[in-house]
């Protein structure tokens, strides 16, 4: 950013002799220090890299309680401001959500440290047993279904994050698999796969997703024969919860030869990943035309899913595919969600909050008695203060079958500096000083991915502790709790109305 | 102790159940009565036999008959026996503090819970959660619990002490004695098993061997425990081996653990990279080294780099001057003690560094000096201007015989010629007049630049320049003719054809440019009151000329509001002279000046000064011309090839400009003659704000000398040698070379330098720029 730099100094010191008996003089000297440039385009940022290099550690940003000025001017060139991060707002109805039924005699009581439980879910469509006996007959095949951890890597693309952030995840993930027995999968977001995984077992911890830019699909497609294991999913993304119904634009001089590679597309051009998929006119036609197609790829073998950007329009969604026996599942994305790139106006105030979307869509499960059958993920701001654990429980206690979380998880392996009062933020222009989001080596080689995997581990494990510590003074179960909205309570009688849980105070 | 009860307390009493509390409170009479030996006939009761310190230190006998409740000894004092002569309910010797608890069967879940002393003793198997939460006060000796059979689920959760003995008789065709998942959360103590099991928390418990001090207490105290439930036969086949027996002990806080796990690096190395291949996701893809690196870098890892542009860009005062002289070079030189180079220096780009830069400019070069952009004065070039009258000329080149002719010896046919003579040329001046020297010599007032100064320049360029045919007026017809003769010819016949306003009586006006040439030459006259229309610069040089010749009610009106400034409205205004606009004239009369408004400005004379228009009747139809002025190309080439045209007949302006124009046109005929591309190269200006002026003294107001003035320039952009940036650099990375023959340069060590722009930043001269490096794939 250069917000700081050297600067020459003069220095003035009036020399007066006591008594006044001879005339005053100056004394003039120079000297250097560290200068804060003032124009807007070089504003400081937050990211306190300069106390990591102040050998002293002599500065460090502070955070200015004022609201920030450069919000009247910043559009410099008629372009309105473009960032990356976060929503910039600290409040989280999530984090409002109490759980309220603690299992006081009434049940037997659990203990986290002691009893099991198995915190797993299904992704993919349970059909009753008629269902399936009849789907089974009618197209002599059942759909397919994974039990995984109920908190997903969400989708964070290669290109989005840089190179060694992307390894350090998935050897994470890798390593919660086959280390420590937790079936953790991780969607790819939308910029391809390097080869090497897709031929790799590892390839069963990964969500492929593919959304309107279709960027490396061509090599996924010449990877199938080689593909050793199918890979957990295909998620459709056909929205974001940060920046809703917008598309993104890896910027060219972010597309080096290996993100070219990967993506599959010559170096040095922009990518727009538009925002709408270009051959699909209709809920009915997007949903059944892709869900087929990607099914097709892997024989049928691979549950298929749409994501969508939480609406208020999401029930028409949720219903098209309760009539499709093929759609596996819904992930709906709601407005805390993080981006490596969107513009301030998408971030700050477009999109649905997910906790009122995934209710709706649970309850309206419930209404027509298929709460069991199609899985719902529920994504965006959760854990954004930090508290992951217990965002993610109450929205699986709303109706959630599991989370989606990317910028919890990515600020927690990588050490990202960002917040929610708009401190760095520029994961969108290459500058990520820790190497989180930029393409430069320079830059990207700060992060070390056996740091990022090792961190990723390090959530989950206590994610998971934390979790229990939730699910087990509820009682009733070691299983996961979805929909088990009774244990949920908070202290806004509107909001407790909406959600239909109980107002406590 | 009696062989036989002295009481029997009966639970069912007329075929009702006596109360717990009932059945409490008899035995504790009884044992208050001094009954030391009670039998009970138990129908479910709970908490049998506890609590009973009545007896003080004398031991008490509980045996209980029937069917107990739960809680069987809970609380139990040591004084105190139970024997249990059947099967046992929950919680046997619920936190028991001493008592001994014998159950002749079978007990169920919850045995020992809580106990902190004392033993129990169990004839059979015990359900789930037996020895859980069980501690060891030091003050006493440790509980034990003793199972003959095997123990039900969850054994010994929480367990924080005493020790817990399962023997497994009966068990010996079983595949576990010890229950599902026991030992989780164990802290403390210890329990010897006998038989096979599947599996215990290997966090908190460990299985250690026996010692024989262990060993020896366990055959010494197994004897006791299977006299009291009537099966020593078994303690042959029970102590017979030891290797049949197994200890675990609660781990000690430092030797929990969690389930061994592989560190990172191992698991990248061999199974991340050892599925995927040498260099992991990407290292198909990318061959260039993806090791770590810290924030601060060196050589190609670093970020920026410093570069040290010494002379890559112009001071301002150079780049603003019009007839290109290098400014700053010249305070350089007077910095390094050649004065005499620096004066000499100007003369390679003009022929007037005394007339123009020491008097009749208005210096843009000091007006964009960077010193003013922090309000300090600018480095004063008048002075060095001044003392370049005694400037010696150049040497010419060797001569090349090539002859242009140059039609006019103002400023700029002078400055044309000037150049081409250096060149090698043979430059042949024409001009009307019968003196060299153009307007400066006709027009310009000598308040502002005085003979002497002119005389002496004028004729050291005049010396230089062979041929000059003055009084040498030009036909349409005589041009043709003359631009036969020549390689070359340059229009420089300046702006002789003054405007005049088209309103009615002006013929009673007189032309600005006529009136300051008849004054000059002595021959004007003027009355009292005098009116100037057009308030410009020259307007200002006539209303002082006027003064100078007895005018006294000077007034200057203008249309709009007047561009006339320096040192010319300085002395206009001086004069007295009144500015007035916008005023729009009707007609001159007799009276004076009359205005549309109706107003009259009383004048005995009235002057018209709104410009002046080159007199181009000689110019042939093939040279273009645009509203009265000549049309010529970046390098003053007209339409046609081998015509050039400079100065006032081009565009008005500056004599600085019209000297600039010669220059470059000279050195564009120069290139031309002698088959060159163009050479004439610009560079551009340096960014005022690489220049740092916090190193200069801000008391400095005026400067007496040049030499004072060239220790005040800030070099910008030229690299001044003050070794600021060797000093300030942290890492020593920058170091002087010394090229020979008094040329250096500054250098950064990249394996050094860590791009910090501490250089940058210091640089005085703003020579340290710090850029981007080079981008890495």
């Amino acid at each position: 950013m250069q917000a700081i730099e050297l600067g020459v100094h003069r220095k003035r010191v009036v020399q007066v002799g006591m008594g006044l008996t001879e005339k005053p003089g100056n004394v003039f000297g120079v000297y250097h220090g560290i200068r804060q440039r003032t124009e807007p385009a070089y504003a400081c940022i937050g990211c306190g890299m300069c106390d990591l290099v102040c050998p002293n550690h002599a500065i460090m940003p502070a955070h200015n309680d004022e609201r920030d000025k450069l919000r009247m001017h910043i559009n410099l060139g008629g372009e309105p401001r473009r960032r990356g991060g976060r929503r910039n707002d600290p409040r989280s109805l999530l984090d409002e959500i109490k759980f309220v039924r603690i299992s006081m005699l009434t049940d037997p009581a659990l203990d986290a440290g002691r009893h099991e439980f198995e915190l797993r879910t299904l992704l993919g469509r349970i059909l009753p047993p008629e269902a399936i006996v009849k789907v089974a007959r009618e197209n002599g095949w059942i759909p397919p279904v994974r039990e995984i951890y109920p908190l997903i890597v969400g989708s964070m693309s290669f290109g989005a994050l840089s190179p060694n952030m992307w390894e350090g995840l998935q050897m994470g993930v890798a390593y919660l698999n086959e280390e420590k027995g937790m079936p953790v999968r991780i969607c790819t977001g939308e910029g391809g796969c390097p080869p090497r995984l897709l031929r790799s077992r590892f390839l069963k911890y990964v969500i492929l997703q593919i959304a309107s830019g279709y960027f490396g699909w061509d090599e996924i497609i010449h990877a199938l024969p080689d593909m050793k294991e199918d890979p957990c999913a295909i998620e459709i993304k056909y929205g974001q919860g940060a920046k809703p119904g917008d598309g993104g634009l890896l910027m060219w001089y972010k597309v080096n030869k290996l993100i070219a590679a990967i993506r599959g597309v010559p170096p040095g051009v922009s990518l727009p990943s538009p925002p709408t998929h270009q051959t699909k006119y209709s809920i009915e036609e997007a949903i059944a035309k892709m869900i087929q197609s990607m099914s097709m790829a892997w024989g049928f073998r691979v549950p298929v899913y749409p994501k969508i950007s939480a609406t208020s329009t999401a029930l028409a969604v949720l219903n098209n595919l309760a009539r499709n026996p093929y759609a596996a599942a819904l992930a709906m994305d709601g407005e805390d969600g993080g981006t490596g790139a969107a513009y301030n106006v998408s971030m700050n105030h477009m999109g649905y909050p997910i906790a009122s979307n995934i209710r709706d869509a649970y309850l309206n499960l419930v209404k027509v008695g298929k709460q069991n059958e199609i899985p719902l993920f529920a994504g965006g701001g959760i854990g954004k203060n930090g508290n992951l654990a217990a965002n993610g429980a109450a929205l699986i206690m709303l109706g959630a079958s599991g989370i989606q979380v990317g910028k919890y998880l990515m600020q927690a392996a990588a050490g990202c500096l960002g917040s929610e009062t708009d401190r760095c933020n520029i994961c969108n222009i290459g500058l990520c000083p820790k190497g989180i989001t930029s393409q430069d080596p320079r830059l990207y080689r700060r992060l070390d991915p056996e740091k990022v995997a090792e961190r990723l581990v390090d959530v989950y494990m206590s994610f998971d502790t934390e979790l229990k510590k939730i699910v087990a003074p509820l009682g009733r179960s070691t299983s996961l709790p979805i929909g088990m909205s009774d244990a949920l309570g908070i202290a806004d009688r509107n909001a407790a109305e909406r959600l239909k849980i109980q107002y406590a105070v | 102790m009696s062989n036989k009860p002295t009481i029997t307390i009966l639970g069912m009493e007329k075929g009702v159940r006596v109360e717990s509390r009932i059945l409490e409170e008899r035995v504790q009479q009884a044992v208050a009565k001094g009954h030391r030996f009670i039998e009970i006939v138990a129908h479910g009761q709970h908490g049998i036999g506890g609590r009973l310190w009545k007896a003080g230190d004398e031991p008490v006998e509980i045996q209980v008959q029937g069917t107990t409740g739960q809680r069987l000894g809970s609380m139990g004092f040591p004084n105190t026996l139970i024997r249990m002569e059947g099967p046992a309910s929950d919680d046997v010797g619920w936190l028991n503090a001493g008592a001994r608890i014998i159950v002749r069967g079978n007990a169920t879940n919850g045995v020992g819970n809580a106990m902190a002393q004392g033993r129990i003793c169990v004839a059979g198997d015990i359900g789930a959660r037996g020895m859980t939460m069980t501690k060891q006060n030091p003050r006493f000796e440790p509980p034990e619990l003793w199972v003959l059979g095997g123990v039900g689920d969850s054994f010994a959760e929480f367990m924080a002490g005493g020790i817990a003995v399962i023997c497994g008789c009966g068990k010996e065709k079983e595949t576990n004695v010890l229950g599902y998942r026991p030992c989780v959360g164990m802290v403390g103590g210890k329990i010897f098993f006998h038989g096979a099991y599947q599996g215990y928390s290997e966090k908190d418990a460990k299985l250690t061997d026996i010692s024989d001090e262990e060993w020896r207490w366990l055959t010494n105290n197994i004897r006791g425990f299977l006299d009291s439930i009537d099966r020593i036969n078994l303690l042959a086949p029970l102590t017979a081996n030891r290797g049949e027996w197994r200890l675990l002990t609660a781990r000690k806080p430092h030797e929990k653990y969690g389930k061994p796990s592989r560190k990172m690096t191992a698991f990248r190395r061999e199974v991340w990279d050892g599925e995927l291949g040498k260099g992991g996701l990407i290292g198909d893809l990318y061959d260039q080294d993806q090791s770590p690196v810290e924030v601060i870098t060196t050589g190609g890892l670093r970020r920026y780099v410093p570069l040290w542009e010494n002379e890559k860009y112009l001071p301002p005062c150079q780049a603003n001057c019009p007839t290109g002289i290098p400014v700053q070079k010249r305070w350089e030189l007077i910095r390094e003690g050649r004065m005499d180079e620096a004066v000499d220096l100007a003369l390679k780009y003009t022929p007037f560094p005394a007339t123009v830069c020491g008097h009749l400019c208005p210096n843009l070069c000091m007006l964009n000096c960077t010193r003013q952009t922090v309000r300090l004065p600018a480095v004063d070039i008048r002075l060095l201007g001044k003392a370049s009258l005694n400037a010696k000329a150049p040497e010419p080149a060797p001569s090349t015989g090539k002859k242009i002719a140059v039609i006019g010896g103002g400023a700029a046919g002078l400055s044309v010629a000037w150049q081409l003579w250096m060149k090698g040329h043979e430059p042949v001046i024409y001009d009307v007049r019968k003196r060299l020297g153009g307007k400066i010599s006709e027009t310009i007032p000598r308040s502002r630049i005085p003979d002497d100064v002119l005389e002496h320049e004028l004729k050291r360029a005049s010396k230089k320049i062979a041929h000059k045919h003055l009084k040498h007026s030009l036909t349409r017809e005589g041009f043709l003719k003359l631009a036969n003769g020549y390689d070359f010819v340059v229009i420089a016949v300046g702006a002789q054809k003054p405007r005049m306003i088209p309103v009615p009586g002006n013929e009673r006006a007189i032309a600005a440019l006529e009136f300051l040439r008849l004054s000059k030459a002595d021959k004007a006259q003027v009355g009292q009151r005098v009116v100037i229309i057009g308030a410009g610069n020259v307007g200002c040089d006539a209303a002082s000329e006027a003064y100078r010749l007895g005018a006294r009610d000077i007034t200057l009106i203008d249309i709009q509001e007047p561009a006339s400034s320096g040192v010319e409205r300085q002395h206009a205004e001086a004069a007295g002279a009144k500015f007035l606009w916008p005023r729009f004239t009707k007609a001159i009369t007799e009276k004076g000046v009359e205005l549309t408004s109706g107003e009259l400005l009383p004048a005995d004379t009235v002057i018209v000064s709104i410009g002046d228009q080159p007199d181009l009747a000689f110019l042939p139809e093939t040279i273009a011309t645009e509203r009265g002025f000549i049309t010529v190309n970046e390098s003053y080439q007209t339409s046609d090839p081998r015509v050039f045209a400079v100065g006032d007949a081009v565009r008005l302006g500056l004599l600085t400009e019209a000297i600039g124009m010669g220059r470059k046109a000279a050195a564009s005929i120069d290139d031309l003659l002698r088959g060159r591309k163009e050479t004439y190269d610009q560079l551009p200006a340096i960014d005022p704000a690489r220049v740092k002026l916090e190193y200069y003294d801000p008391r400095v107001l005026a400067f007496d000398d040049p030499v004072s003035c060239a220790g005040q320039c800030a070099s910008c952009g030229a690299c001044r040698d003050c070794g600021m940036c060797e000093t300030i650099c942290p890492q020593s990375a920058i170091i002087r070379r010394d090229l020979g023959d008094g040329n250096y340069e500054y250098a950064v060590e990249a394996d050094r330098c860590i791009g910090c722009g501490f250089c940058a930043g210091a640089c005085p001269c703003g020579i340290w720029r710090l850029t981007e490096n080079e981008p890495l794939e």
